[in-house]
């Protein structure tokens, strides 16, 4: 993660790119961002021009320059690895859009919006990417949002040391000039609303409402024990001072090894943990984070307790959590897969003692999520069935994207989906245009 | 404003070009093949590589080329030793006749030179013939040995002024003369062209120079297989001399022709220079020999993103507008000085401002060796600056106006006794 980048810092990154040919970095990313050429422009001193590449084709080209695991997508195949080491391309972006407010310039004029009126659900970045691209072609666009504030997992998924709200707040209000409306505290949750929107007005509809039920680990959930999604939402809201005390010269332990691990385990750590575990039952090689990710957390003094699987929870007289009983396991042999399973260890139970337990083992979707759109199909987990090609559900004027479709997955992902949606539901009501001429 | 009221085009001796931006003479102008692909990326029109007239066999050296690096800065100066164009005349002409017909919209500059009066007339009627919009007169490619040619000519006025004269007796297109900065005024050579009739200059050339020595064979570079020359020096390090002689042009009333800008330009902020100067067309070579075509793309972007900021619609409004802002020396007001200011909250503490303080400026700093940072007596600083020249933070260092009573210090004696010792006597200027 690190620190941001100044000017001197970004001008002196972007002065290593070698401007390849056909640059890799150029190939490499979900959203189609163009680093070849903003690094190009940038070097060129054309900063606007860089800063218009970035926000023209990524919108939330900031938030992606924050949080995109850069390592392995743009800066995967920079030639300067060969040389050295890659081009820091995340940063270089997040400074560039960054940059765009310091000085001032608007990438966008607002357009005329004399198309159809669209919607859209939920306000992360599948729903924000959308609404822009709409916005741009013309559409009159209103996004719903059942939180407060909008930016979905941004807001409240992310912790705010990796990524601050002045960067969200920046891109919102670069859709807000594009003429997109928000309705937050919004109560589209009832039997069919999402699709009934289609009978007051509005001509399509996009649903990214994301993953905002947990998974368990173990049936019992004793008092003490959170789960990540309310864990990570609640150090933005008004619960935040509770979490904090909750916390604070406590120790806590986080079960799991994917990024959303090691959020909770670094805002345990930032939230001034006397202790923070972090339990996997596999190894330290095998867990799903990003290396980055990994390291930071490690730089957080997090002690990782890895071959250690959960068995259940020790609490108190009062029933409050006082401990995990785990099971410590060792890795199988390579089964056809090549893949090595935890196997327990026979009779190595042992006692970790916490105040505080965090299960960060993956986002789902709520079981009863399907209610908003009874005639769009699902699947088993209740994933929205939908093409990454088009976005398109089975009723013909709904589309969806970002998590409620892949399941968990990047912000870049949304973001390219909220395009896909856009550019399908254009031309969805394009025809439909001209049938009705 | 928004950039769909910016109009980048200009009118250039009677010519239209939808923006100021062209080749220059040179390797990146050789062929058809190459201009119609930097018309294709943006370029308003090209001056295409200087033609021969196939009565000397042109054979360029080999290496022709050497880069002049700075630190990790690569290419901050070419250094080359290429003839005129190595193409037979007939192959140049042709692709003249393509690019026309592909690009009707597009300008076709011709860059001839000749040896005689007679071969600058063949070569003009040649150009004109096919399909030449303007003819740049070559007085000044650096890597002509012979007498006669290239920048012996534009270091001998009269010759100027006589070929000039017999080329545009011959042709009725604008005709630009190319100028060596290899002198020490420019606008005399320019008047000998206005007098033969020239309708532009253009400026400059490459500077004569020698861009290293190969320490292992001792020969200076480009090594052409043991030896070397006094040859051309392109790229940024020569843009303050092409901005020197392009204002020098520009303020001279006895001149007053238009002025294509060459030397160094890479950027936007580049061109704009030249323009803010005086020109009203740029030409570029070693920035294409860096990046390649594309970087037209940015210059356009650039240079409208800051028309509509400037809220300047018409390229022509900025043509010359620093010109009244740069005047001689004796003209600045000297009564106002003004010092350097730190903002120390981003200091690193790499102490290179203490270093070149103390070494070369007024010992305006300490060093406070527990934080690690520099601590300023304005009443000492010189404001040279030189400190926030090699400060690592952008705006760290910045300058300001101190108030009229403010004096500064003077540098320090090292032993006042002495001057009791020296032999002395206060100079008295005996003339007028």
């Amino acid at each position: 993660m690190g620190t941001k980048f100044d000017y001197s810092q970004a001008a002196a990154e972007a002065d290593r790119c070698l401007l390849c040919h056909d640059a890799p970095c150029s190939k490499g990313c979900p959203a189609n961002t163009d680093p070849g050429k903003f690094i190009r422009k940038f070097k060129l001193k054309n900063i606007k021009g860089a800063i218009r590449t970035i926000k023209e084709n990524n919108i939330m080209g900031g938030a992606c320059g924050i949080l995109c695991p850069t390592s392995r997508l743009c800066e995967k195949e920079c030639c300067s690895s060969e040389l050295d080491r890659p081009i820091r391309i995340g940063k270089i972006q997040e400074f560039l859009v960054r940059h765009g407010k310091e000085i001032e310039f608007k990438v966008f004029d607002k357009p005329e919006a004399l198309l159809e009126k669209v919607a859209v659900i939920g306000s992360g970045p599948a729903g924000l990417s959308c609404g822009a691209e709409l916005a741009k072609k013309g559409y009159q666009v209103t996004v719903f949002e059942k939180m407060a504030e909008p930016g979905g997992v941004l807001r409240y998924g992310v912790p705010s040391y990796r990524f601050s709200k002045a960067m969200l707040s920046q891109e919102l209000d670069d859709i807000k000039q594009l003429g997109v409306k928000f309705e937050c505290n919004c109560t589209i949750k009832d039997h069919g609303e999402a699709e009934d929107l289609l009978n007051q007005g509005f001509k399509a509809v996009f649903i990214a409402t994301g993953l905002w039920d947990a998974a368990t680990i173990l049936k019992e959930q004793p008092e003490g024990v959170y789960n990540s999604v309310e864990f990570l939402a609640d150090s933005h809201t008004e619960n935040m001072d509770i979490l904090n005390s909750q916390v604070k010269n406590k120790k806590v332990a986080v079960i799991g090894g994917g990024s959303v691990a090691m959020d909770c385990a670094g805002l345990a750590s930032k939230f001034q943990a006397s202790d923070v575990y972090l339990v996997y039952r596999r190894s330290f090689c095998q867990m799903p984070a990003e290396k980055d990710e990994l390291f930071d957390t490690l730089d957080e003094n997090v002690h990782f307790m890895i071959l250690n699987q959960p068995e259940e929870y020790v609490t108190n007289q009062d029933g409050r959590l006082t401990g995990i009983k785990l099971v410590r396991t060792k890795l199988s042999d390579p089964d056809d897969s090549n893949r090595r399973s935890p196997v327990q260890i026979k009779d190595s139970q042992w006692i970790l003692d916490v105040d505080l337990v965090v299960e960060a083992i993956g986002n789902k979707a709520f079981d009863d999520s399907n209610e908003l759109y009874p005639n769009v199909d699902v699947d088993d987990k209740n994933l929205i069935k939908a093409s990454l090609d088009d976005c398109q559900t089975s009723n013909r004027a709904v589309f969806a994207g970002g998590d409620i479709v892949r399941g968990p997955s990047l912000v870049v992902n949304a973001v390219q989906d909220g395009k896909t949606a856009a550019i399908a539901m254009d031309s969805y009501l394009k025809t439909r245009r001209s049938s009705d001429e | 404003m928004n950039k769909n009221d910016i109009d980048l085009s200009i009118d250039f001796c009677g010519v239209n070009f939808k923006n100021p931006f062209l080749l220059s003479s040179s390797p990146v102008s050789n062929s058809a093949e190459m201009v119609a692909r930097s018309f294709d990326a943006g370029w308003s029109g090209v001056v295409f590589k200087t033609l021969n007239s196939d009565t000397v066999p042109i054979i360029h050296p080999s290496p022709r080329m050497h880069g002049y690096d700075y630190g990790r800065k690569k290419l901050v100066g070419l250094q080359n030793v290429e003839m005129i164009s190595d193409r037979p005349l007939k192959d140049n002409l042709a692709d003249f006749l393509y690019l026309k017909k592909k690009y009707p919209g597009h300008v076709l500059i011709s860059s001839i030179m000749g040896f005689s009066n007679d071969e600058w007339a063949y070569l003009a009627k040649a150009s004109e013939d096919n399909g030449a919009d303007m003819l740049e007169l070559n007085f000044s490619c650096p890597h002509m040995s012979v007498e006669g040619a290239g920048h012996h000519v534009g270091k001998a006025f009269d010759l100027i002024e006589k070929f000039t004269t017999t080329v545009k007796e011959c042709v009725s297109i604008p005709v630009i003369a190319k100028m060596t900065p290899n002198i020490t005024d420019m606008t005399e050579p320019a008047i000998y062209a206005k007098n033969g009739g020239a309708d532009a200059i253009s400026a400059i050339n490459t500077v004569s120079g020698i861009s290293g020595i190969d320490l292992d064979a001792i020969v200076p570079t480009p090594n052409v297989f043991g030896l070397s020359s006094n040859s051309g020096t392109s790229g940024p390090v020569i843009k303050p001399i092409g901005l020197r002689f392009i204002s020098d042009m520009a303020k001279c009333d006895e001149l007053s022709l238009p002025l294509s800008g060459i030397g160094g330009i890479e950027t936007w902020i580049d061109a704009l220079e030249y323009i803010l100067l005086g020109s009203s067309t740029i030409q570029v070579t070693t920035g294409i020999i860096h990046y390649g075509y594309d970087i037209v793309e940015d210059m356009i972007e650039g240079l409208t993103d800051f028309m509509v900021d400037k809220k300047i619609a018409k390229l022509s409004d900025l043509v010359g507008k620093a010109l009244n802002n740069l005047q001689t020396t004796d003209q600045f007001d000297l009564k106002r000085q003004g010092c350097s200011v730190y903002d120390l909250e981003k200091c690193v503490g790499c102490g290179q401002c203490y270093t070149v303080c103390k070494d070369a400026g007024g010992f305006a700093l300490e060093w406070d060796e527990k934080k690690r940072q520099p601590v300023l007596s304005e009443d000492k600083c010189l404001s040279c600056m030189i400190c926030s020249f090699v400060c690592p933070v952008k705006d760290l260092i910045t300058f300001k106006e101190m108030p009229a009573n403010w004096k500064r210090e003077d540098a320090i004696v090292m032993d006042e006794s002495l001057k009791t010792k020296i032999k002395y006597q206060p100079f008295k200027n005996f003339i007028g």
